[in-house]
């Protein structure tokens, strides 16, 4: 069985390159959601085995939707990578605080994305 | 054997790169081509800016009849009373850009593409029956983003052709 990404952004420009990028990289199989909302529940009722989600969305942000999702059971261990526009320390760490496994700057490289989810899910 | 590794290595960090490069150009397409309206396609441009090359300073100033004057139409993440207007007589790279050429800053240059205290890394033409209408100006690049690459002068090409609607919505 593919491992499962759940990708998250409000941009569509941003999920169909990610979703293309992973589909002609990998066998992950891709679903999405457009917010941190979105995300919750759909990483609730998908069970994804990583979370690839941006930060800045409208109704929850990305460092909100991570903490929430850290409080959900089935959500505990599943690694989650910010998409994040900023690299500079303090953003950084906030992403850490709020749970996330590990983040990627935009624009996004195709190589370091790719090898960085293989890194989490294998082969 | 580590040379067959390293070149095996290389061709797939090639291989990604190219289907990073595809994805990325055919995103920026799909997304302009499939805008709802005006204000869609002008936050096309926005994301695509973003997003897919790497900065949230952006500009569209529109053609005026007499070609020489381009006026603020649309800006994210500028402050607008700064770039009301653009003369054209005083802005020489300007003239390529009419002419529907995209003028990009070089690599390491210091020279900046407009008489502007903001850096401006890009100028785009928007084109619409071969004409320039329009023109994108991409000012700073995110920190982490020293130039733009051969992907970015690709993307610039599509928002050149594909971003009319964010300024003629009957298109």
């Amino acid at each position: 069985m593919p491992k499962k990404v759940l990708l998250v952004d409000d941009s569509s420009t941003t999920l169909m390159m990610e979703e293309m990028i992973l589909k002609q990289s990998t066998p992950y199989d891709c679903v999405t959601a457009v917010d941190g909302m979105d995300a919750i529940s759909r990483a609730v009722v998908e069970k994804p085995d990583l979370i690839l989600m941006d930060v800045v969305m409208p109704r929850l942000n990305g460092f909100e939707a991570c903490k929430r999702m850290r409080l959900e059971q089935s959500l505990k261990s599943t690694p989650i990578i910010l998409v994040t526009t900023r690299e500079e320390e303090e953003y950084v760490e906030a992403g850490f605080q709020s749970g996330c496994n590990d983040y990627i700057t935009k624009p996004i490289n195709s190589f370091e994305l790719v090898t960085l989810l293989k890194g989490y899910l294998g082969e | 054997m580590s040379d067959i590794s390293n070149s095996a290595g290389s061709e797939t960090h090639a291989r990604m790169e190219d289907i990073g490069k595809q994805a990325k150009v055919y995103a920026a397409r799909m997304r302009l081509q499939k805008a709802a309206d005006q204000a869609d396609a002008l936050d096309g441009i926005r994301e695509i800016a973003g997003n897919l090359i790497g900065t949230e300073e952006v500009a569209v100033f529109k053609v005026d009849e007499k070609r020489s004057e381009l006026w603020l139409y649309w800006s994210f993440g500028v402050d607008p009373n700064k770039h009301s207007v653009l003369e054209v007589s005083r802005e020489p790279k300007l003239k390529q850009v009419l002419n529907g050429k995209c003028v990009f800053r070089l690599r390491l240059s210091n020279e900046n593409l407009l008489s502007s205290d903001d850096p401006v890394t890009a100028l785009i033409p928007i084109r619409l029956d071969g004409t320039t209408v329009a023109v994108i100006v991409l000012f700073r690049l995110f920190p982490h983003k020293s130039s733009l690459d051969a992907v970015d002068h690709e993307i610039c090409e599509v928002l050149s052709n594909c971003a009319g609607r964010a300024i003629e919505p009957h298109r």
